[in-house]
């Protein structure tokens, strides 16, 4: 085990000791090309806004549903009830006959 | 190297004017990190792909997420961080080299190797750059997580502390990410020493 890990602190020692490349600047175009690709993406095109618009104005719409729902209910089932003991004219004829 | 890199111009005014939109604070921003950016890239750059490439990727991270910026740390601690995380994510998604093997190796690459196995005595400086591929290969026989950890230990001679401001771990985890490392590269060596060189 000492002999692997001595082989290893030489080997790694040895490939420090390895020239480091020394350009470091950006090159020619770089720096304008991923500016400008970053601030596009900053705006958000018209797709993206109508997307947005559009999942606000489900949201919307279903909250509004629910509420007219809730709100309605109890006509609505007023209406059913009253329904129930309305009789036919018609029906009443026809089984007089 | 964060001091340098903070003097050099007002980054303050520069993020308030990138945060404003303005495309050419934004060109400033990246002609000045970049060194710091492609310093980490190339310690850490993954098989098949290009240095640009990933940088670039590191830049645009940078700009989605200047926002979140408060200025808790240095920004070019947080960017770094940036850089890190994007590296490791690359590193992970790509597979492991299923054997390393003396037929792989160059001829330069297989006396370093042989040196450090059958001598006690240090490799030449002639032989830095061969070690340094060396070193790469044998890296790449370990998990992501654990080479980055080697990597910075070892061939950065990096900090627990600074290792864990980069990568957000804890020092133990390090220090557990380092041991398994050591181990297998440990096996590594062993498997060779008994293939020896044919």
């Amino acid at each position: 085990m000492k002999t692997s890990n001595s082989a290893w602190q030489r080997l790694v020692v040895a490939a420090r000791q390895a020239p480091v490349a020394a350009d470091d600047a950006a090159p020619y175009g770089f720096s304008t090309r991923v500016a400008a690709l970053a601030m596009a993406g900053e705006r958000p095109s018209l797709q993206s806004s109508l997307n947005h618009f559009s999942w606000r104005a489900l949201g919307f719409s279903l909250m509004l549903m629910i509420v007219s729902i809730v709100a309605n209910y109890s006509s609505v089932t007023t209406v059913a009830d009253n329904d129930q003991e309305f009789v036919d004219p018609v029906e009443e004829i026809l089984n007089v006959s | 190297m964060s001091d340098d890199v903070d003097t050099a111009i007002d980054l303050v005014a520069c993020l308030e004017r990138v945060r404003a939109g303005n495309q050419l604070a934004a060109r400033e921003l990246v002609e000045h990190l970049h060194p710091l950016v492609i310093r980490i890239v190339r310690a850490h750059l993954p098989r098949r792909v290009a240095e640009e490439d990933l940088s670039q990727e590191v830049f645009m991270k940078v700009f989605t997420r200047i926002g979140q910026y408060q200025g808790a740390v240095p920004f070019p601690h947080w960017v770094s961080r940036i850089a890190v995380t994007t590296c490791i994510d690359h590193l992970r998604a790509q597979k492991r080299r299923p054997e390393f093997r003396w037929a792989d190796l160059s001829e330069n690459e297989a006396d370093v190797l042989d040196a450090v196995l059958t001598s006690e005595n240090d490799v030449s400086a002639n032989d830095a750059l061969a070690a340094r591929e060396l070193v790469a290969k044998l890296l790449e026989q370990l998990k992501p997580d654990d080479r980055l950890v080697i990597q910075m230990l070892d061939l950065e001679q990096k900090t627990l502390i600074e290792i864990s401001q980069l990568t957000g771990w804890s020092t133990t985890l390090i220090k557990v990410r380092a041991f398994r490392a050591r181990r297998k590269l440990q096996k590594l060596f062993e498997q060779l020493q008994k293939k020896e060189r044919s």
